[in-house]
């Protein structure tokens, strides 16, 4: 798997599941958390990516 | 504090120090394991999956299994107890990449220096080796926060 977004996709869902078993125990709260935590590490990176767009090197 | 929300009220059950010993060893050997002994067992399943599944991605894509290089002492320790979270899964990996359990740069002078430093190197240069790392990485100190939570599990602290 070479794609960097597949692999951002990926690592952040792992990582969301992760957290969000880790410290909530109400399901709908683990949904909440852990949609959060996905949204804002790849939603993150895909803003900072656009951020940086203009400035290719 | 009081407790609120829908795990208020969740019955703890009090864990000898022995079981929580074995539970914390469980965990470091397999991930997920510690839960398990604790009674958790559906969290400790999703836990080894996640876990694994993560180690599996990193070694497939050429992670670093970092050597401890007394030149660059404290970096390399880290890197090698972020492996080493993982338990002995680390210790098989390093085995089938390595062909031995290594887990420091032999002196340069040294016969095992050259194939060493080369697969290492080699595993390196390659274009996902950054992806691979962050993988196994991640499974290591996942699997470290969860012996944590094994420990606050058995003392209470929390369901």
């Amino acid at each position: 798997m070479r794609s960097h977004f597949a692999h951002l996709v990926v690592y952040s869902a792992i990582i969301a599941t992760f957290f969000s078993a880790l410290t909530r125990r109400d399901r709908r709260e683990q949904l909440r958390f852990g949609g959060l935590v996905f949204l804002g590490m790849a939603g993150g990176v895909l803003l900072l990516a656009y951020l940086m767009f203009p400035f290719p090197r | 504090m009081t407790e609120t929300g829908p795990q208020a009220g969740r019955a703890t059950v009090d864990v000898s120090s022995g079981r929580t010993a074995v539970a914390l060893v469980a965990g470091w050997l397999v991930p997920g394991a510690g839960h398990a002994v604790l009674g958790r067992v559906r969290r400790g399943v999703l836990f080894f999956v996640l876990i694994m599944g993560s180690f599996g991605l990193g070694l497939a894509h050429d992670g670093r299994l970092a050597l401890y290089a007394p030149r660059e002492g404290f970096l390399t320790a880290l890197q090698l107890v972020a492996n080493l979270g993982v338990g002995p899964a680390d210790a098989f990996a390093r085995m089938s990449v390595y062909g031995e359990a290594v887990y420091a740069l032999p002196d340069q002078y040294a016969q095992a220096y050259k194939p060493l430093i080369e697969t290492f190197r080699a595993r390196q240069r390659s274009a996902v080796s950054a992806y691979g790392t962050a993988y196994l990485w991640s499974a290591g100190l996942m699997n470290l926060l969860l012996l944590m939570d094994v420990w606050d599990i058995a003392k209470r602290r929390k369901d």
